[in-house]
């Protein structure tokens, strides 16, 4: 009966394919090598969530899916320090360590004490057919401006000299902006021309599932954007100008650059609305897709209408205002607007429709945070083909975006000239979100 | 267009009842293809049978004088007057403190109330359209009176659970005349209450099948920890269990599922990590499974296994096809819970246009099959022949759930 009941697990288990170890019969096909570079790989931080994927599979389209992927080598920089491992224990309710020693010896890769070896698996050559890049979370300084100073453009400068050196370049993944620093992030992108390797980068906003599903019609007349967000300025920031960024360029003639800057914050944010900077009827449509309302919603559940007069001045007590004049003359802002809900949504007045277009970009919760295997699979795909999906000239303008965004916070709120950020690309045609 | 009056008939006003979810989107309206919609109707009259301290009917009141709150059904219904002098009814009776049976069914008064709804309908020789909130009642017996009477008075009668008509993910629905030999949901929560919810979810998607809905067959439910695990390791509906292809779909399409492994926060578990899960000291939910068969063959399996997950997806096997169809029924967080958004628009069309977007034979034959559930756990969790589930009904041609 015991022996009965085994076999029982073991055929279910197989049936069910939710054994960690990838199948037997997966791992007869010959498998893509990748190096996983990470500034930390400890619970829920990205390094796990999107590193993990590459493990264990993910979720796709009804079924579970195992990459064509092979983990052979990691670099982390960091370990969780004592205080924050503390605080997560108390959050999580068990250890909060580093997990990418236990992850090595589970599923057979070596961790290397530096990049250049990760990459080359501790021989003289490139040993990796791609490298996935998660610098994101640990601690780094953050400047004056109130940017994390995550080494993203230090790590890749390591993985273009191994390319150099080895003269053999791979597609190369970078989790979220390039770079606090936009030159530094166009010298990336430089990078990945010159050496000619596929290099795709940013969050996973863009490729997740939207609610409903929205797209913006292809070469259509985009009049305005807007986009509503929640968090933190540096890095919540990113994630709802990437969002909005991977609407606007589908508009007629494509991406042509940012022209000026501004954000704004505190009262200049309701005052720019009276100066019609923002449009309140793409705020009033982009809030109508949020699933999480705050203010009284959380003392009574009543649904607002957070459109009503002085409701939205009396629960966002720090408003902010991203304000942005692309050079074809098309304006966009992004909102963010914590203490009044908890979602990314987005509204865009695009030609000959009589209604904005709206949706949500939705983000499943803890601790699935279901949508970064939305963005894994389109790192799959670029690894495995060879070709990034969407162009990383969005990644790179975001991040000078971004960038100089946080400069006129800086310089007292000034609306500041950006030359440097003619980023001219054209989206592909095909939607790129979650729609399986 | 006059704009109709709604009165609400209601067991329990307060945060998070169904009342409130319902009642509070006619008050403040409620977000809708992309902007703040206002219900083009006023909620006049409000009668609650139970007002638990800090309940919300009275501030509500206040903050909108134009719902008044009567001590009866019949007043709130005339509004003071004699006559029936309202153009629609909300019958939400879900929450407040009712008996539970021997059987575990909780005696919410939904036909009571409905009752006193028709007797004022009789009354005045008007009847206008009723909404009844989740399943009609947990008796199948009044659960069919109720319909009867709707039919022989001649007014809509539309009920059921917000599953059917939320979001899915994808954005999905079962294509018109697929054919479906099996389908499955697992989800959360326990027997009548949450089972209705999966067991509409499931109807919403296999009614739209080839020939339509023609009845249920057999029911057999079973509840606990071994009965579940012997049924999960069955490998196939005829051996006692269901396809595992579709359970696996169903885990695929879940964003809330518990990992089973320390560390990991999302992968599939293996069949000895969900019994973990299950045996856990901290899981204090009994898993329920309900197997029931159409009577044109379809099989179907409801499981409630909150521990494990913590929503509700959707499988079913179709013919020619490789990989199942499968969806997430979205419920986002219960601080708004905007599933309720698309059931009160529903209800909306309802009294606007005087008639049902879809059909009451759905949670008819819903009802039926909840009773039927707990009834096959009472009796020591045997099968039973359904023969009062001979049902036939025709879907809607057009998907009626949230997509825009």
């Amino acid at each position: 009966m015991e022996t009965r009941r085994k076999f029982l697990e073991v055929a279910t288990a197989t049936a069910l394919a939710g054994s960690l170890a990838p199948t037997v019969a997966a791992a007869e096909k010959p498998k893509k090598r990748i190096a996983i570079i990470t500034t930390l790989w400890s619970y829920l931080r990205h390094g796990q969530h999107i590193g993990d994927r590459f493990l264990i599979g993910y979720p796709w389209a009804g079924d579970w899916h195992h990459p064509e992927l092979e983990v052979v080598s990691a670099w982390v920089d960091q370990e969780p320090t004592a205080a924050d491992r503390k605080s997560r224990e108390a959050e999580y309710g068990f250890p909060q360590g580093d997990l990418s020693q236990q992850r090595a010896q589970e599923f057979g890769f070596q961790r290397y004490p530096t990049i250049a070896e990760a990459l080359r698996c501790g021989t003289r050559k490139l040993a990796v057919d791609g490298v996935v890049i998660i610098a994101e979370h640990g601690e780094y300084p953050t400047n004056e401006k109130g940017q994390k100073l995550y080494p993203r453009a230090r790590i890749f400068g390591e993985v273009v000299k191994v390319f150099e050196q080895d003269k053999r370049a791979v597609p190369v993944f970078n989790d979220k902006h390039l770079s606090y620093s936009f030159s530094k992030a166009q010298a990336m992108v430089s990078a990945s021309r010159r050496l000619d390797f596929p290099l795709l980068a940013g969050s996973s906003l863009p490729v997740t599932w939207r609610m409903p599903e929205m797209e913006v019609p292809y070469d259509s007349r985009v009049k305005e954007a807007l986009a509503v967000g929640v968090g933190s300025l540096d890095s919540s920031g990113f994630h709802a100008l990437e969002a909005l960024q991977c609407l606007v360029e589908r508009r007629r003639d494509g991406e042509t650059g940012i022209r000026r800057v501004q954000l704004l914050e505190g009262p200049a944010v309701w005052k720019a609305r009276e100066k019609e900077r923002w449009s309140p009827e793409l705020l009033d449509a982009a809030l109508s897709r949020a699933d999480i309302v705050k203010g009284l919603t959380l003392v009574d559940a009543r649904p607002q209408d957070l459109t009503t007069p002085g409701l939205l001045e009396h629960i966002v007590p720090e408003p902010a205002a991203f304000l942005i004049e692309y050079r074809d003359g098309l304006k966009a802002t992004l909102l963010m607007l914590n203490g009044a809900v908890g979602d990314f949504t987005a509204a865009i007045r695009v030609k000959d429709h009589p209604h904005p277009l709206s949706t949500k970009f939705l983000l499943p919760p803890d601790p699935n945070v279901a949508y970064s295997a939305c963005l894994v699979h389109q790192i799959e795909q670029m690894i495995v083909t060879g070709k990034a999906p969407y162009p990383v000239e969005r990644t790179l303008l975001v991040s000078g975006l971004l960038e100089s965004a946080l400069d006129s916070r800086f310089q007292g709120q000034r609306r500041l000239r950006t030359r440097h950020l003619d980023v001219t690309y054209r989206a592909p045609r095909k939607s790129q979100y979650c729609r399986v | 267009m006059k704009r109709p009056r709604i009165a609400a008939v209601v067991t329990e006003y307060r945060r998070y009842s169904h009342a409130q979810h319902i009642l509070d989107r006619f008050l403040w309206g409620y977000g809708w293809e992309g902007k703040h919609h206002r219900p083009e109707m006023d909620l006049v009259s409000l009668y609650t049978d139970q007002t638990p301290e800090g309940e919300l009917s009275r501030s509500r009141s206040q903050l909108f004088p134009e719902m008044k709150i009567f001590p009866t059904v019949a007043e709130a219904l005339c509004r003071g007057g004699q006559q029936l002098a309202v153009d629609g009814v909300l019958l939400i009776g879900e929450h407040g403190k009712y008996p539970f049976n021997e059987k575990g069914q909780h005696l919410y008064p939904r036909y009571e109330l409905f009752q006193k709804i028709v007797q004022v309908f009789r009354d005045s020789g008007r009847s206008v359209p009723v909404f009844n909130d989740k399943h009609l009642s947990w008796n199948w017996d009044w659960a069919v009176e109720m319909v009867n009477t709707s039919r022989e008075l001649g007014f809509p009668l539309l009920a059921g659970s917000s599953l059917p008509v939320t979001r899915r993910i994808p954005q999905i629905d079962m294509p018109l005349g697929a054919r479906v030999s099996e389908a499955m949901c697992v989800a959360v929560g326990g027997i009548d209450g949450y089972d209705i919810h999966a067991l509409e979810a499931m109807q919403s998607m296999v009614e739209r099948r080839r020939g339509g809905e023609v009845g249920v067959d057999w029911i057999h439910a079973v509840k606990g920890v071994a009965p579940v695990m012997k049924a999960l390791e069955a490998g196939s509906f005829d051996s006692g269990g269901w396809d595992p292809d579709l359970f696996r779909a169903c885990l695929c399409r879940s964003h809330r599922l518990v990992p089973a492994r320390q560390g990991f926060s999302h992968h599939l578990p293996t069949s000895k990590e969900i019994r973990g899960l299950m045996e856990d000291k901290d899981n204090h939910n009994t898993p329920v499974l309900y197997r029931f068969q159409h009577k044109d063959g379809l099989k179907m399996s409801m499981l409630l296994i909150e521990g494990i997950v913590h929503d509700f997806t959707f499988a079913a096997r179709l013919a020619d096809q490789k990989q199942p169809l499968s969806a997430q029924f979205f419920l986002p967080p219960r601080e708004v819970c905007n599933f309720f958004s698309p059931l009160v628009h529903a209800t909306e069309t309802l009294f606007r246009h005087r008639r049902t977007p879809y059909p009451i034979e759905r949670t008819l034959l819903t009802t039926g099959l909840t009773a039927a559930g707990v009834e096959s756990l009472f009796r020591g969790q045997v099968k039973l022949k359904t023969p009062h589930l001979d049902m036939r009904y025709q879907p809607t041609k057009a998907s009626t759930y949230w997509r825009t």
